[in-house]
Order: C-alpha cells, then sequence, then structure tokens
C-alpha cells in the first residue's frame, strides 16, 4: 500500500481512515534517495567514531612514548650518575695527590646532586602509591649511600686509604647495591606500565576494529532488508495491480456482457421478425433503452474514475448547503433505493454551516457510498445518512455519515477497500456485482474537495462510511433552517 | 703666649676636617689582611688557642675531641698564607717546618703529615670533604662550606685577630 493510513479498533469495529496529502506518495517515489541519505549519515557516523577512536589511541600512543620513554631515560640518567658517584669515589683511591683527589670528590658531588634531584622529580611525577613508595625507599637508600659515600671520601682525602677500602667494602658496597635494585625496580615498574599502556592501545585498536566492522555489518544489514522490503513491495504492488486490472477488466466485460446480451438477444428479435405490434415493439425498445443506459453508466464511471485519477478535474468550488449535497444524492439513488427495498433515514443536524466544493462531484461522492450501502446491506435493508458538525472553533468541518447494517467488512481488508479495483472477498464470493471503482472514485473526489472519508466496520453488524467536508471560510453562517429526520421506504 | 692657642685651634680644625673611615671599611681592611683558620662545618670546635693551634700545626695532635682524626691541610710553599702560618703559628722557617715534619714522622713524634694543595678552592674543598680536617684561608676564599674558628676568642674581623698575613 502506498499511503500511509490511521487503523483504529473501538469495542470490536474497525475504523480505517486513509490519510490524504502529497506525502505518502512523496516518500515512496524518494524513499530511496531517503534512506541513501540516511546510509550516509549512518556511515558519517561510524567514521566520526572510527577517527575518534583512532585519536584515542594516538594520544594513548603519545601519552606511552613520553611517560614511558622518558621515564625510561630518566631512569637510565639515574644509574649512569649514582655509577658515577660511586666511580669517581673509587677514582679517588687510585693516586695520592690530594688535588686530583678534591678533584674526584667534586665530580662525585656533582654526580650525587643530579641523582638527588632525579629522584625528587621521579616522586613528584609519581601517582601510584607503589610508585611512591619506591621512590621514597630510593631516597632513603640513597641518602644512607651518601652518608657511607662521605665517610669513604674522608678517608681517602685523610690518606687512610685502607680504612676507606674497609668502610667501602662494609657499608658503601651493601648500600650501593641497595640503590641499584631500587633503580632496576623502578625500571621494571616502567616497563610495566609501558606494557600495560601498549596493552591499552591494542585494546583499542580492537574494540575500534570490532565496532567498526559491527556497524558495517549492520549499515550493510539493513540495507539489504530495506532493499529486500522495497523490492518485495513494489513486486506485490505490480502484481496487485495487475491483478486488480484483470479483475476490473473481468468485472467491466461482466458488467458489459449482460446488457449487451439482452441488447443483442433484443436487436436480433426485431430483425428476425419475431417482434410484432407496437406494443411489443415498445416493451423492446423500453429494454433497449434500459441496457444501453446501464451500459452507459458504466462506461461513465470508468471515466469519472480515470478523471478524479490523473488530479486534473475541473470542478466549481463554491458554497454549498449541506442538505443540498445530501438530497441531490438520495435524489439520484432513489429510486434504486426503492427499487432495492431499502428504507432510508436521513438525519441532517441543524444549523449546519455552509461547505465549500462542487455539488456535482460531492454528490457523486455520497451516490457512491449509498450505492455501496445498497449493495452490501444484506438483509436488513436499512441505511442511514446522517450530517452533523464537528471540530469546533478551530477546525470547523461537516461530518456526513452513511451506515448500513450489512454484512461488514473485515479488518484485514479495511485498509484495501479504497484501492482501485480492488474486491472483497466476501464480494467477490457472493457474486455482487462491482468494478471496485465506487469507493476509490469516491474517495478521490472528497480529497478534490478537500476532505477525506474513514470507514468503521465490524463484521455482521454493519459499515458507516463518514464523509468530513471543511466548512466553507467565506460563507460560514447556519443555512440550515432546522433540522431534519426522514424515514422513506 | 697667642702661639699655641693658635696652633691648638688649626689642629682641632684639621682634626674635624678629615673624616674618620667608616668601620665597615675598617673590618674589610682588617679582614684582608687576616689568615683565617678553617675546620669542617661537622667540627664541633670553634675556638683555640694560638697554643693549641701551634700543637695542630706542628702534628703533635692527633685526634679532635671527638674522635676525629685531624688532618692537616697547607697550601703550597712559597704562598703568603703559608708563610704567615709557618712564621707566626708555627714560628720557624719554612725549612726547618720540613725537617721536623720528616724526622718527626720517622720517630713518631708528629703524628699527623701535611696534606698539600695547590689553591685556596681546593683547600677550602679538601676542608669540606674530611671531618677532621683543618687548614687556613684568606677570609675572602672562605664560603659556607666549611666554618671559620676564633683564635683566642677572635675572629679575623676583630683588631685583636692574632694572624696577620704578611705578603
Amino acid at each position: 500500500m502506498s499511503e500511509r493510513a490511521q487503523l483504529t479498533t473501538h469495542e470490536g469495529a474497525t475504523t480505517f481512515a486513509p490519510r490524504v496529502g502529497r506525502s505518502p506518495a512523496f516518500l515512496t517515489r524518494y524513499s530511496s534517495a531517503l534512506f541513501l541519505l540516511l546510509l550516509i549519515g549512518l556511515e558519517a557516523g561510524v567514521v566520526r567514531f572510527v577517527v575518534r577512536d583512532v585519536r584515542s589511541a594516538d594520544n594513548e600512543v603519545q601519552r606511552m612514548y613520553a611517560s614511558s620513554v622518558l621515564g625510561l631515560r630518566r631512569i637510565g640518567n639515574l644509574q649512569y650518575d649514582a655509577q658515577e658517584t660511586r666511580r669517581s669515589t673509587l677514582y679517588a683511591l687510585t693516586t695520592n695527590d690530594s688535588n686530583l683527589q678534591v678533584l674526584y670528590a667534586d665530580q662525585s658531588r656533582e654526580a650525587d646532586a643530579r641523582v638527588t634531584a632525579g629522584i625528587a622529580a621521579y616522586l613528584q611525577q609519581a601517582q601510584l602509591p607503589h610508585e611512591i613508595e619506591l621512590g621514597n625507599r630510593l631516597q632513603q637508600d640513597w641518602k644512607a649511600y651518601l652518608a657511607a659515600r662521605n665517610e669513604v671520601l674522608g678517608s681517602i682525602l685523610e690518606g687512610s686509604i685502607k680504612d676507606a677500602v674497609a668502610y667501602d667494602m662494609t657499608h658503601g658496597v651493601p648500600l650501593f647495591e641497595g640503590v641499584r635494585q631500587d633503580l632496576e625496580e623502578t625500571q621494571r615498574l616502567y616497563d610495566e606500565q609501558a606494557s600495560q599502556r601498549l596493552a591499552n592501545v591494542a585494546t583499542l585498536a580492537n574494540r575500534t576494529v570490532t565496532r567498526l566492522v559491527t556497524v558495517l555489518g549492520v549499515t550493510v544489514l539493513i540495507a539489504g532488508i530495506f532493499v529486500w522490503v522495497l523490492q518485495k513491495d513494489k513486486m506485490a504492488s505490480t502484481m496487485q495491480m495487475a491483478r486488480m486490472q484483470m479483475d476490473f477488466a473481468a468485472s467491466v466485460s461482466h458488467e458489459l456482457r449482460t446488457p449487451l446480451a439482452v441488447l443483442c438477444s433484443a436487436v436480433d428479435n426485431i430483425a428476425d421478425g419475431v417482434v410484432s405490434g407496437k406494443e411489443q415493439l415498445a416493451k423492446y425498445g423500453a429494454v433497449i433503452r434500459n441496457q444501453s443506459s446501464q451500459i452507459n453508466g458504466l462506461v461513465n464511471q470508468v471515466i469519472l474514475f480515470v478523471s478524479t485519477q490523473d488530479g486534473k478535474g475541473r470542478y466549481t468550488l463554491e458554497p454549498l448547503a449541506v442538505s443540498a449535497v445530501v438530497d441531490a444524492a438520495i435524489t439520484s439513488t432513489a429510486e434504486l433505493i426503492r427499487q432495492a427495498g431499502f428504507a432510508l433515514e436521513q438525519n441532517v443536524g441543524p444549523d449546519l454551516p455552509k461547505i465549500m466544493g462542487d455539488l456535482s462531484a460531492l454528490s457523486q461522492c455520497l451516490q457512491n457510498l449509498i450505492i455501496n450501502a445498497l449493495k452490501y446491506g444484506d438483509q436488513a435493508r436499512w441505511i442511514a445518512i446522517r450530517a452533523s458538525a464537528e471540530g469546533g472553533r478551530d477546525h470547523p468541518e461537516i461530518r456526513i455519515s452513511v451506515q448500513d447494517r450489512g454484512k461488514g467488512i473485515d479488518r484485514s481488508e479495511l485498509h484495501q477497500i479504497f484501492e482501485p479495483f480492488y474486491r472483497a472477498r466476501a464480494a467477490v464470493a457472493g457474486q455482487i456485482h462491482g468494478t471496485g471503482l465506487g469507493l476509490p472514485i469516491a474517495k478521490s473526489l472528497a480529497e478534490a474537495m478537500g476532505g477525506r472519508i474513514s470507514v468503521t466496520s465490524e463484521v455482521g453488524v454493519g459499515s458507516t462510511f463518514t464523509l468530513y467536508l471543511p466548512v466553507a471560510v467565506e460563507l460560514n453562517e447556519p443555512s440550515e433552517a432546522a433540522g431534519r429526520t426522514v424515514a422513506q421506504s | 703666649m697667642i702661639r699655641y692657642p693658635a696652633i691648638i685651634v688649626v689642629l682641632l680644625t684639621t682634626a674635624a676636617l678629615v673624616e674618620p673611615m667608616p668601620q665597615s671599611l675598617v673590618q674589610a681592611a682588617r679582614l684582608k689582611e687576616s689568615l683565617a683558620i678553617i675546620v669542617n662545618r661537622e667540627n664541633p670546635i670553634e675556638n683555640l688557642s694560638m697554643a693549641e693551634l701551634r700543637t695542630v700545626f706542628l702534628g703533635e695532635r692527633s685526634h679532635w675531641a671527638n674522635g676525629r682524626r685531624i688532618t692537616l691541610v697547607m697550601m703550597e710553599p712559597g704562598q703568603p698564607e703559608r708563610d704567615t702560618l709557618v712564621r707566626d703559628v708555627c714560628r720557624m722557617s719554612e725549612s726547618d717546618l720540613r725537617r721536623r715534619y720528616l724526622q718527626g714522622l720517622l720517630t713518631g713524634e708528629v703524628l699527623v703529615s701535611p696534606k698539600t694543595l695547590a689553591s685556596p678552592v681546593g683547600v677550602r674543598k679538601f676542608v669540606f670533604n674530611v671531618p677532621g680536617a683543618i687548614g687556613y684561608l684568606r677570609p675572602e676564599d672562605v664560603d659556607d662550606s666549611v666554618k671559620i674558628i676564633r683564635i683566642d676568642g677572635h675572629l679575623p674581623n676583630d683588631a685583636e685577630y692574632p694572624l696577620k698575613i704578611t705578603e
């Protein structure tokens, strides 16, 4: 179905109101383009996600490089300067020249100042408890070693080499070993952090790929489903249209065949001289005129349908009294109602404002609804036509309903009965003649007048078709002197 | 009779016109010509008498009161500072002092052999590095890394400070 519609159920009765306007057709026509835009939007969203993830990974790598590489370099410098502190101290052992010994002592102290500053910098940037604990331990161990180093240096400069060596072996070496282990542990900690960050980057990259693949997969799936649904819908629509056209051709042929057969038979009888006498000839003439009228009516209905479908119908819109429209329709169908033996209940509300429309078109619209009620009115043989005002001050409109107590329409068919050439299953099964054009014509005419049609139906209870028409803006003064309730047999 | 009062007036006027040297300049001048005795900052000693200083620099004392071994630090011969120390503290000539150290070390009479450094900076750094070291420097060569001790209760900027450098 190409139009959007509203289907509601109230106390067993189902209401169907086809939406009017250009949006549904527009959506159908440009649905592929809209879907393409949707896909592009979706892809843009995916690309945005991916770019964000890639940037995030890049930032993480940069952070990792800055933190780990610089950290490792800092630890490397600390290790070198710690060794330099000790090396310079030991150099002082290799000479008796006090000037050189002082020079080496100076070098040792310069190196130890760099180590002390490096440890302070490490402690300043340390955030994890383990890092802080390690930094504090390193600081303490380094101070302890420096105290031992000072003793050793003092002994060397005093000339007590033996004492210096002994003190260094008993204190300096183990304390420096502690410092060395602290530095190695710090380096190991940096390595672990670098590994962790590397793992984070890998996780981020994997997540990005997974997200990308998932979203692309979903996109492709949605696209596939959409194309499938679109193709299926189009195919179904095409097939349904072809089937309905075939049905239409069959219906029209069937509708034409009966009067044509009668015509042919009458004409043959006249030609063969079977008909004799003025009275019999007049009777045949009446039959021929009646059948010709049926054929003419059918052809007119087809022409009317075509004219309402091309959207180029020319109507004379004028303010109309609601009663005039209802009366025109009833007058046109009065003979049919009488022949079918239906009781007509008519109730046009009092003081109804005028409506804007074409009298002929609105009358035709209402006639189609009445004829429809007559066809499917079943054994109850009762129809009611009511008119009332709706919508209040903001959106005033006139509601004209045609109600029957016939078979009713199955809920599953409600959304199809306004489609051209559609025949309800019950109508086909019951061999009720029709072309499937009455309701589509009524709907098209209502929409051409700026109105709409809805239907409420319950199987076995009956149906109510309601025509909504806008109130004339210029002349909305009450035109009905009083409401009328007429029951006609 | 009139001549003497006139002379007195002239002398008083002259004395009034000549401004006295500022105290800071006086102290700076004293510092420049003094020889400061320095020790390691960890050394608790604050004052030595000239006699005690002489004992230390002649190598007759091996340890400080805190148990630290005494290390003598001297500059190379020929420097005014060393000349002042040898003359005013050791009260002998350079050659006598050398002989005394040489003989004393062999006989055990001298307990400490002096370390000789080439520059005032070297002396200062040596004293800074060795807890029991004692040396001497011009006051302008001294910084916070070492400590100046009093001699006979006087610091180098005191007028009564006994060690004055003679060029």
